[in-house]
């Protein structure tokens, strides 16, 4: 699914360069479910960005489900995020002024789905969440929980292979956390790539496999009775 | 993302903030209302100016003097002498004056003329006379009132032989003028007539505003006009002393100052539309601020730059077209209620509704351009990350 070698990312602040990523190679596996863990300043973001097509690596390659994308210009990006990623923020990243099926559409507005056809489907989606009860509801009239069900929901709703979350239980107490973590086990068990960004130990401990960033630099690959050491 | 999706995330944005995107119309509402309105009434005031030529005779030409030059009722015989072909000599004395009858009162100009002047052109008597050469004679404080005055004075009861306080002192009303619409300068339905004698003395006077000229017959007008224009040249040796000129030479200059009027109108309505517009860039970048976070969201499901633009750019325009639409409506209903309040024809003129919908429409594209550029060019990552 994801293959990476020898990424590096540059950035400038002022005169000076600050190197994000430093020499960064992996590969997951299509299916996998991967954490990328480390502390904050540690890199993993700026992985994720450049996972997502946010951002540009300034060096080495990047292929994603067997095309090298690393050098897209933004508007391909666009294209295959649209239908390759889904994307699950720690913040939620809803759209305040939509409703529930609202948010849940927006990824297949962008890829011209019929008005009827999508509004079907984010029903769907959303009743596979647990919150067919909670179709009209603003995000604001949803706990943090239902809301980031509903961010998955909209990551889902494209039927991506690849789904990135950045620290998706970071916003959410414990038991919610929990949820939230077994939803996205249970995407992982259907088929589905998960790439989760976390520090929290938990989260790891429910990957398959854990990379560590630290400075910018991949830490050697565990598995994941490493990862149960951790706790 | 297809139109009617790109129509319809603008429509969503615009109805999320109601309040917000009716205060932004309210600039565009007002702007085109105002070019209609102001429009129609410079147009009213073009056509008044058309509408006069068939009101006096199109052979009589205006002979005033500039401001110094010394211009006395001795130039009525003057002129009989040295132009022969001058049919009817009318000397004008006007000033503006009050008219008080019992506790009403209103402003109207008091022209002092003499009974030929009821002959140059479309004035008749509706009830009394009009001034006669033995009111002239005697100095009588007579006046004959213009459909308007008497209205306005008295309704619908007859003035004639009623007594109306003037310049200070009583005239009595011996006739009223039929309404004729616009009579050159001021109209004559809004004028009071009283004798040039009266009014020299009441003034204290033997000065003239201006002499009206009849030539027998439109061909023989111009010949009148060059013979005028050599006397008067001759007499003070410079042709700018005294002027002279046709009535179609005064309707152009009339013409041409209402025109300009109409443009300085049009011009100021289209300053207020501009500024409407500048209020939409303003609200429009508010909103991409506000909504940064909302842009980053919509990037990383999928949207391209381009449907950023189109969702900004669309709701401008919705805001401005829609703003348009209810400034026609408003400047029709105002125009329609425009001669009560105004007392002055409005002419509704269609290409200012084009006019007005082209350039609200301009104005929302215009102004929608940067903000909605400005919202698709943001770094998605800083735009997810935005906390306002």
């Amino acid at each position: 699914m994801i293959r990476v070698r020898h990424l590096t990312k540059d950035y400038r602040l002022g005169s000076n360069t600050f190197r994000a990523l430093h020499d960064v190679t992996f590969d997951v596996e299509t299916g996998a479910m991967v954490a990328i863990m480390g502390q904050s300043g540690s890199g993993k973001t700026t992985l994720m960005n450049v996972l997502g097509g946010l951002d540009t690596p300034t060096d080495g390659q990047y292929w994603l489900n067997g095309r090298e994308v690393g050098r897209f210009d933004p508007v391909t990006w666009s294209h295959i995020r649209n239908r390759t990623i889904g994307f699950v923020f720690q913040n939620f990243n809803l759209v305040p002024t939509l409703t529930a099926i609202g948010n849940v559409e927006l990824p297949l507005i962008y890829r011209r789905v019929p008005p009827r056809i999508r509004r079907t489907r984010a029903v769907e989606v959303l009743g596979a969440m647990g919150l067919g009860e909670r179709l009209h509801h603003y995000p604001t009239q949803l706990s943090g929980g239902q809301q980031q069900r509903v961010a998955i929901a909209r990551a889902l709703v494209g039927d991506p292979p690849l789904l990135l979350a950045d620290e998706p239980t970071g916003n959410l107490d414990v038991n919610t956390g929990r949820e939230i973590l077994s939803v996205l086990q249970e995407l992982h068990q259907a088929g589905r790539t998960v790439v989760v960004v976390t520090h929290a130990p938990e989260v790891a401990a429910v990957c398959e496999r854990v990379l560590r960033m630290q400075d910018g630099r991949m830490e050697a690959q565990r598995f994941e009775e490493d990862a149960h050491e951790l706790e | 993302m297809n139109w009617s999706d790109a129509v319809r995330v603008a429509w969503h944005g615009v109805w999320g903030h109601k309040l917000r995107a009716l205060l932004t119309m309210l600039g565009v509402v007002i702007g085109v209302a105002a070019v209609i309105v102001l429009v129609a009434i410079g147009n009213g005031a073009s056509s008044v100016v058309a509408s006069r030529i068939e009101t006096l005779g199109t052979n009589v030409l205006f002979v005033s003097p500039a401001a110094g030059t010394p211009f006395t009722t001795a130039q009525v015989p003057y002129i009989r002498h040295n132009v022969s072909m001058a049919h009817r000599i009318v000397p004008i004395l006007d000033s503006a004056g009050k008219i008080t009858v019992g506790t009403t009162t209103m402003g109207a100009p008091i022209v002092g003329t003499t009974p030929a002047y009821a002959d140059l052109g479309s004035l008749h008597v509706a009830g009394g006379r009009f001034l006669t050469p033995v009111d002239a004679q005697f100095d009588r404080h007579v006046a004959v009132l213009g459909a308007n005055v008497s209205a306005n004075l008295f309704g619908h009861s007859d003035p004639v032989g009623q007594t109306v306080a003037l310049l200070g002192q009583q005239f009595r009303v011996v006739g009223v003028l039929n309404p004729v619409g616009q009579g050159p300068g001021t109209s004559q339905d809004n004028e009071v007539f009283i004798p040039l004698s009266t009014a020299q003395a009441l003034l204290g006077t033997n000065g003239l505003s201006l002499v009206m000229v009849q030539a027998a017959s439109p061909s023989q007008a111009s010949l009148v006009d060059d013979w005028l224009t050599n006397l008067y040249t001759n007499l003070y040796g410079s042709p700018s002393a005294v002027s002279v000129q046709s009535e179609d030479q005064v309707l152009a200059t009339l013409s041409a100052t209402r025109q300009t009027f109409t443009d300085l109108l049009a011009g100021t309505a289209a300053i207020s539309l501009l500024v409407g517009g500048i209020g939409i860039m303003n609200i429009m970048l508010v909103s991409v601020t506000e909504r940064t976070r909302e842009i980053g969201i919509r990037r990383a499901v999928g949207a391209v730059p381009e449907d950023v633009v189109l969702q900004f750019l669309l709701e401008s325009m919705g805001v401005s077209l829609v703003g348009g639409v209810i400034g026609i409506g408003l400047g029709v209903i105002l125009l329609r209620l425009a001669p009560l309040i105004l007392h002055s024809p409005a002419v509704f003129s269609p290409t200012s509704v084009v006019l007005a919908f082209v350039f609200s429409t301009v104005v929302g594209l215009g102004f929608g351009l940067y903000p909605a550029l400005r919202a698709s060019r943001l770094n998605p990552i800083e735009a997810l990350r935005y906390t306002g």
